[in-house]
């Protein structure tokens, strides 16, 4: 049980982790404040909290696929932030523009959004346990050290990304938020399909034989790119369209000569 | 006049569009084949389903037990939370034959199963 509520919890705080890390490193290579995290995140339990409680209303709504229907517009929405925000970024390198509040607030909501739907699991899974007190006990001690590790894996991606070698290359933190978008995208895209809103198909390739998604590096991927090993062609369509907009972006914010990089601050 | 009366034509044009992009986008509504599992004590009731090849097909999933349950599939690309004593639908398929294992995300050790392609 204590392995399992490590994994189980390590999945879902990943995710989040990851994207706050990677936002916090592009405020910080912008000289932008990295304030929005806590209130981003805290909104993020808050909103965990109530959404845990209303799941059973939720998962009726639509004939039963309530519960896919707000994933994929949490995930959806999320990409769509991403976008926004990079499109700011780009706004401001080539014009010079100071004004740049818009870019925080985006970045919180988009952490808000991330720590709802994560949160909202790891709380229903918590949830199961309560009524016997040394399962949640263990469970909850599992729930302790898979955060734990999460975080910490957050942290050193963060760190890596402030490196200044990598802060002096913007593309490559937005080129990492293009791939974690896409990621989102897909996946949202694969929830349509499981709700029957959107047609299933036959996949259109299979790479279990070389990197099944239950392996570790599987795993891994699947938060940072949204790996997935037998994708659709409408899932594929979305997984790269999405990940060329935003990677355009990214490259257009690196060609811009006058981007301000946060030289004093780099660590 | 003329102007006005290709207006109103174009806006109804986007309508009509706009309003089968929403349509098409909505439940796709056709009828599936249906199959029941349930999941007691965190064991999944029957643990294997056969179903048939390349066909969409609705799972239907009651949780006879009092705490929630994950259904997780890597092979099937699935993922849905199932509430206590409640009901879930999961769409399935249309998929190639072979084997596609399950699993209960919360209760890992026990709640396993998997959907027979034939």
């Amino acid at each position: 049980m204590l392995p399992t509520s490590v994994i189980l919890i390590l999945r879902e705080v990943l995710e989040a982790a990851f994207l706050v890390s990677m936002l916090a490193a592009v405020s910080h290579g912008l000289g932008l404040s990295r304030r929005w995290t806590g209130p981003g995140i805290g909104l993020g339990l808050l909103d965990a909290a109530t959404y845990s409680l209303g799941i059973d209303t939720v998962s009726g709504w639509f004939d039963g696929v309530g519960q896919e229907l707000v994933s994929a517009t949490m995930q959806a929405l999320t990409y769509l932030l991403l976008m926004g925000i990079a499109l700011l970024v780009l706004r401001r390198a080539r014009h010079q523009d100071a004004r740049t509040g818009l870019i925080p607030a985006l970045m919180a909501l988009a952490v808000t959004l991330a720590v709802t739907r994560e949160g909202f699991e790891i709380l229903v899974y918590l949830y199961g346990f309560s009524s016997v007190i040394p399962q949640l006990l263990t469970v909850s001690m599992g729930a302790i050290i898979g955060a734990g590790i999460g975080i910490s894996m957050g942290v050193l991606l963060y760190y890596l990304l402030c490196h200044p070698a990598i802060q002096r290359a913007p593309a490559i933190g937005f080129g990492l938020l293009a791939l974690f978008g896409a990621g989102l995208l897909s996946q949202a895209i694969m929830l349509l399909i499981q709700a029957d809103w959107l047609p299933s198909q036959l996949p259109l390739w299979d790479t279990t034989a070389w990197l099944p998604e239950d392996s570790i590096t599987g795993q891994l991927l699947y938060v940072l790119v949204g790996y997935e090993a037998t994708p659709t062609a409408i899932q594929v369509a979305f997984h790269f369209g999405g990940l060329l907009v935003l990677l355009v972006i990214a490259v257009l914010i690196g060609r811009s000569s006058s981007f301000p990089v946060n030289q004093e601050n780099a660590l | 006049m003329t102007r006005r009366t290709d207006n109103t034509t174009l806006r109804t044009g986007w309508f009509v569009l706009i309003a089968l992009g929403i349509f098409s986008a909505g439940p796709t509504r056709a009828e599936h084949p249906e199959f029941t599992i349930e999941i007691h004590n965190h064991l999944f009731l029957p643990a294997e389903i056969v179903i048939p090849a390349n066909t969409k097909i609705k799972l239907v999933i009651y949780n006879r037990d009092a705490t929630p349950e994950e259904f997780e599939s890597y092979e099937l690309n699935r993922e849905k939370v199932i509430m206590g004593n409640r009901k879930s639908v999961i769409f399935i398929g249309p998929l190639a034959p072979r084997n596609y294992p399950f699993f209960g995300e919360f209760h890992p050790d026990t709640a396993l199963g998997q959907i027979i392609v034939k």
